[in-house]
């Protein structure tokens, strides 16, 4: 562990990115405590310009827009993480049964991933989003669908090698189950990649809630950055500030986590991470 | 084959969508029609098949995809597959030449980037391309519009051309000028994909065992580069621009959208508007289908610089 | 003698900060003359390999940098050059052909190009034709077919032939070889390395001849350097190293190497059968798709054997024979589809899955790849007890006869809490060993477990193996591809060959007279049969 956290160290960017994901949850948990009126709601005159009365200003409603930003914090993070974990179980599951038992279950289930694969992930979230009406459910349960076809590829890409690696043999022989196998011998030797990828995922899944809500399928409830924007950019002519800054704030919670996602996968593959630095 | 199979999915899947949609195509119209009786409704139902079992209604709608009749936009009284068809030369004009941009310059940054493993124009080449993938593209389309558009005036924000009467080659001209910030627009994520894509992989196949054989034949280091290294490095890269087509074609809806380009993205745009379902599950058929398409040109055009992948033997 | 056309004076690398010794070659000096082949011997670890790429200018750098020392040639310091001065010694005058053939050439580009290129890199007239006759000098069938050839095409020793052709191809003065023949079988090895010498002595050529293996220096050289931690520790004339070794290094490398004379055995003829292997079968089917034809292999037809009790038998072959389709066929690892496995007269073959449990613990089985076989996120202790804890027996139990394992296989019983990578290849191997004993096995099937290790960890695991077979009259089936262990381990020996037995025997019978022809040309292609090491 403390050799992990050596190398992950020696990645600059990486401690960068992780010192401002640790400062985005911490905001995104205390949002009730520092804005405690809701977001929606108006807070004073509207297309106040920023760095005034209100340090982002406010929009054409009024509402505050750094309260806004700040609670679409917890939207952004929530889908990311939540959707995340499901597609990666999902991927985990299906990689690993395909990469282990090889044969007829690796050709259905990877013909089954493939599928997915092919049908445009994006396009295929807004057509759920829209027939299943926008909630918070339908977007993160629509992110899970469309973003674990890459995870189970991976898997069955580990597996696959993993399961002919010697020490898996030897396992076998001296008579484990596969169960056991499975779980004992392999998955821990395929989690790094996995683990690395979860986190790159958590920034793709941010940006397509963005891209969601910016379109007008976010969950009418929420105040997420990528409604801001979108709901905003009719006036951006008037009102350069109201789409910008929900804009540096996405650009900011995703280089933090692609950082943070880099910087692990120095730190678990310490090979790999020297050829890219040489 | 595999092409087909995956199609004739989607096809199916695409029927099951609309089933689950909500409202009943029959009473929407209805309503429309100010008409909510029962009578008319069942009438209804029946003209569009909807009293027939699931089966033979899903045999009837592959049926007509086979003769590209994608179904009734009752919202535009228009057939699907006119709308979506009238719409996609824009797209492909769009995302092709962005794709071409993003795979040209992403390559070249990439190997820009590689032979200067460590000084300054990789670190500039390797924190750009961090910064655009993690920025959303309609932010970038907005931001550019703010730029471009707005403030310095160089660029016209919106449409694909200027609604006026032109000479053919002032047209040509006046389009071109339009794709200029959509094309950017859309092409900066995937250069910023390609080119950490193209830099990995070279400086992997720069440790290979056969350009150390390279070297120790005395070759220059341009060749090496071009022949040895670069030629094997870009293989991945071809592979994966395959597996993104989807996301181009995804992200040509977002695109669309900020810079007004009248394209099926902006279409499903529309459709979304208006809860036309019919019309937007239209247009993922036809993505779905731009997307195999893609794929199939990428898988030829990596059998044609691999020796490795025989076709046809 | 001659002027020298090499001079290697007090050569020294440096490694990287941080790795376990400061200089991975110190202080090296040898000369190389014109018509000799030398041979710089030693393990791995021994800084043989980075001694001959820095003569060819090819460290990598920077992480690994000459730091002091001269090498001349025709009166230039070549570590005074620039890149681009080397250029022009690169290839002209020195060529290189390296240890893998498998990945030495671009996979994408025509063998014939890359010999082209190294005629345009150095302008030199002749193109297509040059390299067409190139091709017929090293032996190659067909090189008008050859023209169209991409790597994959070949086999792993004609591709070793097209290095040899674009090493060859501009007459350097000095060529420079690292391992040539170590990844292929024996027969190849045995014409790549006549290849070499008829070129080296048609040419009047120098070689630095890079290599861990005595049978290929006895095969080969004319002199004879041993190297040990990156130093020179002796240096001379092949018959007086091989025949008086001076150094305690240079004496206990070559006791290590086996000899082919197999050591008298009692029979074991009225000893119990354990395992009878009838008419086994293995083929493997590829499925086609619709640009790929559909592939049939045959690894394993109508293979019989069978292993009395106390009894090694050794199935030898070289790569793609089919003896790791049969180990692996008789640990029940793989189906076969043919044949029976009676294992004390039960046929294993009639059981799937949980019917075999309790035949598992009776067959174990020994790795070929020391850094492969033992899960790296795994305590020593718990790759040692798995066997028995799957077994039911309790956990504490089957920790504390895992302490006894290891003290059995010579290592030290405390270090059951260490992690593999804390281990040597050869300590490894015990673990490996230790780990198949643990569920008291009868029979041991053992695939290549020496292959990956150098030849003097080799013979202790080997006297290890020995011991603890004769002391638990144990059954082993003993795959490998090196027939001197083959000659120094086995009762009796099956010689395989595309899928078959094609010979068996009494090892010390079939080493004397072998009456397949496949077998006689395994024999006579051995590197260095006529030399026979001394036995202190």
């Amino acid at each position: 562990m403390k050799e992990f956290w050596q190398r992950y160290k020696r990645n600059k960017g990486a401690v960068v990115g992780l010192v401002a994901l640790v400062l985005i949850i911490i905001v995104a948990v205390i949002a009730p405590f520092l804005f405690p009126k809701s977001p929606w709601e108006m807070s004073g005159a509207p297309f106040q310009r920023p760095f005034g009365e209100y340090p982002l200003g406010t929009d054409m409603l009024g509402r505050n827009i750094l309260s806004g930003i700040v609670h679409g914090a917890r939207v952004s993070l929530m889908v990311g993480i939540v959707s995340t974990f499901f597609a990666v179980t999902l991927g985990l599951a299906f990689g690993a049964l395909a990469g282990y038992f090889g044969g007829i279950i690796d050709d259905a289930l990877m013909r089954f991933t493939e599928f997915f694969q092919t049908i445009p992930s994006f396009v295929f979230a807004i057509v759920l989003v829209a027939i299943f009406r926008p909630s918070i459910v339908s977007i993160v349960a629509a992110i899970a669908v469309v973003s674990w076809p890459p995870v189970a590829r991976l898997v069955r890409g580990e597996f696959l090698s993993l399961r002919r690696r010697e020490f898996v043999q030897a396992a076998v022989v001296v008579g484990e189950s596969h169960m056991k196998i499975i779980l004992g011998q392999i998955l821990p030797n395929a989690l790094s990649p996995v683990i690395v990828m979860a986190s790159l995922m958590i920034a793709s899944a941010i940006l397509l809630e963005s891209a969601l809500s910016f379109l007008g399928l976010g969950d009418p409830n929420m105040m997420s950055w990528g409604y801001m924007i979108g709901a905003s950019r009719s006036v951006i002519r008037q009102a350069w500030w109201m789409s910008t800054f929900p804009g540096v704030a996405i650009l900011i919670t995703v280089l933090a986590l692609n950082l943070v996602g880099e910087g692990l996968s120095d730190a678990m593959n310490p090979r790999l991470a020297r050829k890219g630095r040489a | 084959m595999k092409s087909v199979a995956i199609l004739l999915a989607i096809v199916v899947m695409n029927f099951l969508l609309i089933r689950l949609a909500p409202g009943d195509p029959a009473s929407v119209i209805a309503g429309e029609a100010g008409a909510a009786d029962a009578k008319y409704i069942a009438q209804l139902r029946e003209q569009f098949g909807l009293d027939k079992p699931l089966t033979t209604q899903l045999a009837l709608y592959v049926g007509g995809v086979v003769t590209f009749d994608l179904g009734w936009s009752y919202r535009n009284q228009r057939s699907v597959a006119d709308m979506v068809g009238e719409r996609l030369p824009a797209t492909l004009l769009l995302t092709v030449s962005a794709f071409v941009v993003a795979l040209g310059v992403g390559i070249g940054l990439g190997v820009l980037a590689a032979t200067r493993v460590g000084t300054w124009a990789d670190s500039l080449v390797t924190v750009a391309a961090l910064g655009f993938y993690a920025t959303p593209l309609f932010w970038i389309g907005l931001m550019a519009i703010l730029l471009f558009s707005v403030n310095l005036g160089w660029l016209p924000a919106f449409g694909m051309q200027t609604p006026v009467a032109m000479a053919p080659a002032d047209r040509v001209l006046d389009v071109a000028r339009h794709m200029v910030l959509p094309v950017l627009t859309l092409a900066l994520f995937f250069v910023a994909i390609y080119a950490r894509l193209t830099r990995a992989s070279m400086l992997e196949v720069q440790d290979m065992d056969f350009v150390r054989t390279a070297r120790a034949k005395g070759l220059r280091t341009g060749r090496i580069l071009r022949a040895h290294t670069l030629r094997n490095a870009i293989l991945p890269v071809i592979t994966f621009a395959g597996i993104q087509a989807g996301q181009l074609v995804g992200g040509s809806i977002v695109v669309e959208t900020v810079f007004a380009w009248p394209g099926i993205g902006r279409l499903a745009f529309e459709a979304l508007l208006q809860r036309d379902y019919n019309l937007l599950l239209g247009v993922f058929f036809l993505t779905s289908v731009m997307v195999i398409a893609f794929n199939l040109v990428t898988d030829l055009v990596y059998s044609m610089v691999d020796p490795r992948i025989e076709v046809g033997s | 003698m001659t002027e020298p056309l090499l001079s290697v004076r007090d050569l020294t690398i440096d490694l990287p900060p941080g790795s376990d010794r400061p200089h991975a070659v110190e202080k090296v000096s040898f000369d190389l003359h014109e018509n000799e082949i030398l041979c710089l011997v030693g393990e791995s670890g021994s800084g043989k390999s980075l001694t001959a790429a820095a003569v060819m200018g090819l460290l990598p750098q920077p992480s690994v940098k000459p730091s002091g020392g001269e090498l001349i040639f025709e009166d230039r310091d070549l570590l005074k050059l620039s890149e681009d001065e080397w250029r022009q010694y690169r290839g002209k005058r020195f060529g290189m052909i390296f240890q893998e053939p498998m990945t030495a050439l671009n996979p994408v580009m025509r063998v014939s190009d890359q010999i082209l290129e190294v005629l345009e890199a150095h302008g030199e007239p002749g193109g297509p034709e040059r390299v067409m006759e190139l091709l017929e000098a090293v032996n190659l069938p067909d090189p008008e077919r050859l023209k169209s050839a991409y790597p994959h095409h070949l086999s792993g020793g004609q591709r070793q032939r097209v290095m040899i052709a674009m090493a060859l191809a501009l007459r350097p003065t000095i060529l420079i070889a690292d391992e040539p023949t170590t990844a292929l079988d024996v027969t190849t090895q045995a014409q790549i390395l006549a290849l070499i010498r008829q070129l080296q002595s048609e040419r009047q050529m120098g070689v630095l001849f890079i290599t861990h293996d005595f049978g290929v220096v006895a095969e080969i050289a004319d002199r004879v350097a041993v190297m040990q931690h990156g130093r020179i520790v002796e240096l001379g004339a092949k018959e007086q190293v091989l025949e008086a070794p001076m150094h305690d290094y240079t004496k206990r490398l070559i006791e290590a190497v086996p000899t082919l004379d197999p050591p008298e055995r009692r029979p074991l003829d009225r000893a119990p059968t354990v395992l009878s292997v009838k008419g086994l079968g293995k083929t493997y089917r590829t499925q086609g798709g619709l640009f790929r034809p559909r592939r049939v292999v045959t690894a394993a037809k109508n293979v019989t054997l069978s292993i009395r009790k106390g009894e090694t038998l050794g199935l030898v072959g070289e790569s793609g024979s089919g003896k790791t389709t049969v180990g692996r066929c008789i640990i029940r690892l793989i189906d076969s589809d043919a044949g029976r496995i009676d294992f004390h007269g039960v046929d294993l073959n009639a059981f799937r899955g949980r019917a075999l449990r309790p035949y598992r613990k009776r067959v174990q089985m020994i790795f070929q790849d020391p850094f492969a076989s033992l899960n790296p996120r795994h305590k020593v202790g718990d790759i040692i007890a798995a066997g028995p804890i799957a077994f039911g027996t309790p956990k504490p139990e089957a920790v504390k006869r895992a302490q006894d394992l290891l003290g059995l296989v010579g290592l030290d019983p405390g270090v059951i809490d260490r992690y593999p990578h804390e281990f040597s290849g050869g300590q490894r191997q015990r673990i490996g060993i230790a780990r198949a004993l643990a569920l008291q096995p009868e029979l041991l099937v053992a695939d290549e477990p020496v292959s990956a290790l150098d030849v003097s960890v080799q013979a202790q695991v080997l006297d290890l193996l020995a011991d603890i077979k004769r002391r638990l009259n144990l059954s082993m089936l003993f795959i490998t591809h090196d027939l001197r262990v083959a000659a120094q381990v086995c009762d009796r020996v099956a010689v395989m060959y595309r899928g078959e037995i094609v010979e068996q025997g009494s090892t010390g019978e079939l080493f004397r007279h072998p009456t397949h022809p496949y077998t006689r040309s395994l024999l006579d292609a051995i590197p260095g049969k006529h030399w026979r090491a001394k036995r202190a």
